[in-house]
């Protein structure tokens, strides 16, 4: 049965017809034109098509839209911009950590949920973070580098900006 | 584009002269912010106005004989605007699919009809498209076929015997060498015949018998290796969309576009002209993406309906009816002397070709780059009730180079040789030819010399050969009024050549990477480009975009000379600018340069460059491990992991590392744990990924990566095809490393748990 519902993605309302099977990932490809969210494989085992739920990487083809509603929606869409880049998505770039790119968008998504968790993560602890992404291509060296990079970047943000917080007005 | 720098420890590459030069630089990917961002379009992303959604009706059975199709039901369905049978087509079109570079070939029937066999679990039967994907999915529930419900053919093994089903009802025994061995000598005498045979490679190089009768010892093993699926994250996906006077465009996810157009106006009999075919972005192929298992049947639907289909294949779908790579059952026996050469090296393989052939001719690699005089091969391609085999990375490399390398460090364990110095000692050398850097570089790096190694550890070393392919390419290279370069071509990026392209063309411009745009043309408006398969594009395109660049390089010179009245030869062209060498004050930019050419009698800026094909030369990569086994469980961990690669030259040396990594996950997954698994009755046991396991990052430690650069003479600046060879050494390395450690040589792959555990406890080896 069809019915409207309103879902809250990356800060927007969208009001969108689904039926009670339609999938959180259809739903924000088909009804909310957001495609930087990947479909490969439809069952949970790859990652592609990570988005975050409230903060929390989930993948979309194993929710449905319906059990959305409420919540806030972040997808690859919603993360930076052409000109202002999350540090995540700046450490991609710089370090190799993508190639033919259709697991990025959901990497960086389970990497930002991941960095806001552990802001100074192993390596070891970013493998472990990044094992439900599945990546052909890179051999997830590169991506794993990237993380890293991005932890240590946003770290020295951090503390720039804590520094300008306490600074003297 | 937002500010996103070069990774720094290679910033300041290719400085040592005091240039800016671009190649030598690890820039990010010229297509890296679209994909960070999520704006990157592959095909699912598209969608057209009256779009309709493409779905098969596949056989649950691996073998049997269609008694009826039944497609009434279906077709008066509500929102089913086609349905495609054997029966709807013409009896001239038939499943064409050349792969360039390493032609698998097919040519099949597109779907067989009444009367005719299904050979293959998940093969199509029947194609249906309807408005919307749940439509077309119940649609061909609908469609009722009767199967006869045949026995089938599995093991490579058993479909050579006499009496064992017929995949194609009309194969002929063949006659086999005297010595061949996986199959029983005939009653009287005479050659053995083999069955279910689709193709046949022979060769043989000296005398392999007076060759063994020089040997002080001779070994003899059997390999066997599992098909595997490519596991591109993207599946197949194609659009397709008619105009009424039958010309067909095409939007899909290919490795080679005009691959595509070729196979579908072959396969369905539409003249070439009337297809545009637009390669999308593509999310993997590592070679199974040029052609014939989405595109046609989309197109087919397309004509039939009238309005535009678009057909994404489920995960599940990729692993029943797409074209993994091949199989293999090789027997190697080689011959050595006490002095650490090989005197004779004899290879039979079995190749599992499923419903079609091709990966029998890649046998030859079980000779490995050593000096043998005496070689030979009877190998077979071997037909099985599975779907046919496509490329695979380095297809066939990484089967036969298992069988060539892990003996080899068998025969080292055996005779107490050192693998790294027996190999050293016996390659192959030559003008262009980095072997012994290659080894060297990785042992080197590996600490190989003076290696530890803890209870229960080992280390394993293996090489794979791979040359680069070389193909027709052709740029156009312009530089625009305000100064900044523009590549435009028909090449199909997937591993970063558009961004080694963009760096090339850069170098010759004298101008900086980030001022380079590039952008692929669809087969209609581009030149012709070959494939991105077989090592091929950094070669053949780099000499094109070289070719082309140097053409505009040459106009602006003359623009310049002109406006600087000077001569071309006392003109350097850098940093964006052409200036008269000595007196720097006398200089023009490349974008007044650009403004002027407008009003110039040659007009525009714009470069031509075209290359056909030109020798190249073979390259390797070396790969060393280090592994722990637990005999308890058989659980493998990879402790530590190196490999070099020579690269020619490496015009981004972080894509090469990419490559390399990329392509040491993959190998030593094929060695650890991937593997398509077919029930008896022919059906696949494993079409998911949770079933079908490919690596997580997890699963590898960081990967150790030195890049050679032993330049070839026909690449531009050098440069050597490398997105093959770091799959090929992999399974063999790792092999090699489970013996060190535990003494017990296992013959089969993937080497799962199970199978290290049972192969210890045959051998009790630490079982308690």
């Amino acid at each position: 049965m069809r019915q409207f519902i309103e879902l809250q993605v990356n800060g927007e309302r969208y009001l969108i017809d689904v039926e009670g099977r339609t999938r959180l990932l259809d739903a924000l490809r088909d009804k909310c034109f957001l495609t930087g969210t990947k479909e490969g494989c439809s069952t949970g085992d790859c990652g592609a098509c990570t988005v975050l739920l409230d903060g929390q990487p989930v993948t979309s083809c194993l929710v449905l839209a319906a059990s959305a509603v409420g919540k806030q929606i972040t997808t690859i869409e919603g993360v930076g911009s052409a000109t202002d880049l999350h540090p995540v998505q700046k450490a991609f770039m710089q370090y190799g950590g993508l190639q033919c790119g259709i697991c990025t968008p959901g990497m960086i998504m389970t990497s930002i949920a991941f960095l806001n968790e552990n802001p100074q993560p192993t390596r070891e602890e970013i493998r472990f973070a990044l094992q439900g992404n599945l990546c052909r291509c890179t051999g997830y060296d590169k991506i794993v580098d990237a993380v890293e990079a991005a932890a240590k970047e946003m770290a020295s943000q951090a503390r720039i900006g804590e520094r300008t917080a306490g600074a003297p007005a | 584009m937002a500010a996103v720098e070069t990774r720094p420890d290679t910033a300041a590459n290719g400085r040592s002269d005091g240039r800016a030069h671009q190649i030598g630089r690890s820039v990010p990917r010229i297509d890296a912010l679209d994909k960070v961002t999520g704006r990157a379009k592959y095909t699912a992303d598209v969608h057209l106005p009256g779009m309709c959604y493409g779905a098969f009706v596949r056989s649950p059975y691996a073998h049997a004989r269609i008694k009826s199709i039944d497609t009434s039901e279906a077709e008066k369905l509500p929102g089913v605007v086609a349905v495609v049978t054997a029966a709807s087509l013409r009896q001239d079109m038939a499943l064409v699919v050349e792969e360039e570079m390493h032609a698998t070939r097919m040519a099949q029937r597109l779907l067989p009809g009444v009367g005719e066999k299904v050979k293959y679990h998940g093969q199509k039967v029947a194609a249906v498209a309807a408005v919307t994907r749940e439509i077309a999915e119940e649609a061909c529930e609908k469609i009722k076929v009767e199967y006869e419900v045949l026995p089938a053919v599995i093991d490579v093994r058993e479909a050579i015997k006499e009496g064992a089903p017929l995949v194609h009802d009309e194969t002929q025994p063949v006659e086999a060498p005297e010595d061949f061995p996986f199959v029983d000598r005939r009653p009287g005498g005479g050659a053995p015949r083999l069955y279910n045979v689709a193709g046949q490679n022979h060769r043989a190089e000296g005398d392999v018998e007076a060759g063994f009768r020089e040997a002080d010892r001779i070994f003899i093993d059997t390999y066997i290796i599992p098909r595997v699926h490519q596991t591109y994250i993207e599946p197949q996906t194609t659009i397709a969309d008619v105009a009424p006077d039958g010309s067909v465009t095409v939007w899909t996810s290919t490795q080679g576009h005009f691959a595509v157009r070729s196979n579908l106006a072959n396969s369905l009999r539409i003249p070439l002209s009337k297809i545009n075919v637009i390669g999308m972005t593509v999310g993997g192929g590592f070679g199974a993406k040029f052609g014939g298992i989405a595109d046609t049947y989309c197109v087919l639907l397309a004509q039939k309906a009238r309005r535009p289909v678009k057909v994404v294949y489920s995960r599940e779908e990729e692993f029943l009816d797409a074209r993994p790579a091949p199989g293999a059952v090789i027997t190697v026996k080689t011959g050595v002397k006490k002095d650490g050469t090989i005197t004779a090296r004899q290879a039979w393989a079995l190749w599992d070709t499923g419903a079609g052939s091709g990966g029998c001719y890649a046998t030859n690699r079980v000779k490995g780059v050593y000096k043998i005089d005496n070689f030979k091969v009877d190998a077979y391609d071997v037909n099985t009730n599975k779907p046919a085999p496509g490329a695979y990375r380095a297809p066939g490399a990484p089967q036969a180079t298992l069988a060539g390398e892990a003996q080899l460090n068998k025969i080292c364990m055996e005779m107490g040789w050192d693998p790294v110095e027996f190999r050293l000692k016996n390659m192959r050398e030559g003008e262009q030819i980095g072997f012994k850097e290659t080894l060297k570089a990785a042992a080197d790096r590996a600490n190989w010399w003076n290696r530890q190694k803890g209870p229960h550890q080992g280390w394993g070393v293996a090489v794979g050969e791979w040359t680069n392919g070389a193909g027709p390419a052709s740029a156009v290279v312009s530089v625009h009024e305000d100064g900044k370069v523009h590549i435009f071509y028909g090449l199909m990026d997937l591993t970063g050549t558009d961004t080694a392209m963009a760096q090339i063309a850069a170098e010759v411009l004298g101008v900086r990477y980030e001022d380079v745009s590039v952008s692929r043309g669809d087969t209609n408006s581009a030149p012709f480009g070959t494939a991105s398969g077989g090592s091929v594009i950094t070669f053949s395109f780099g000499n094109a975009v070289k070719r082309a660049a140097e053409d505009a390089r040459k106009r602006i010179l003359e623009l310049a000379a002109e406006h600087l009245e000077a001569a071309v030869e006392d003109l350097e062209l850098a940093d964006g600018k052409v200036s008269v060498r000595g007196n720097p004050e006398a200089s023009v930019t490349l974008a007044q340069l650009g403004q002027m050419a407008l009003r110039s009698k040659g007009g525009p800026i714009v470069g031509h460059g075209s290359f056909a094909s030109e020798p190249s030369a073979t390259t390797i990569s070396a790969q060393i491990a280090k592994v722990e086994v637990d005999p308890e469980t058989g659980q493998l961990k990879l402790l530590e992991l190196y490999n070099s690669l020579d690269v020619g030259k490496a015009i981004n040396p972080m894509a090469c590392e990419g490559q390399m990594e990329g392509g040491v996950v993959q190998g030593f997954a094929w060695g650890l744990m991937e593997q398509m698994r077919y029930a008896e009755d022919g059906r696949n046991w494993n079409p998911g990924l949770l079933d079908y396991r490919v690596p997580t990052a997890l699963d590898f430690p960081d990967i150790d990566s030195a890049i050679v650069e032993v330049p070839t003479k026909n690449g531009p600046f050098g440069v050597k095809g490398i997105g093959e060879p770091p799959i090929v050494p992999g399974i063999a390395a790792l092999v090699s490393a489970v013996a060190d450690a535990t003494g017990v040589w296992i013959h089969e792959v993937p080497l799962t748990p199970e199978r290290v555990r049972f192969a210890l406890k045959a051998r009790q080896v630490g079982v308690k």
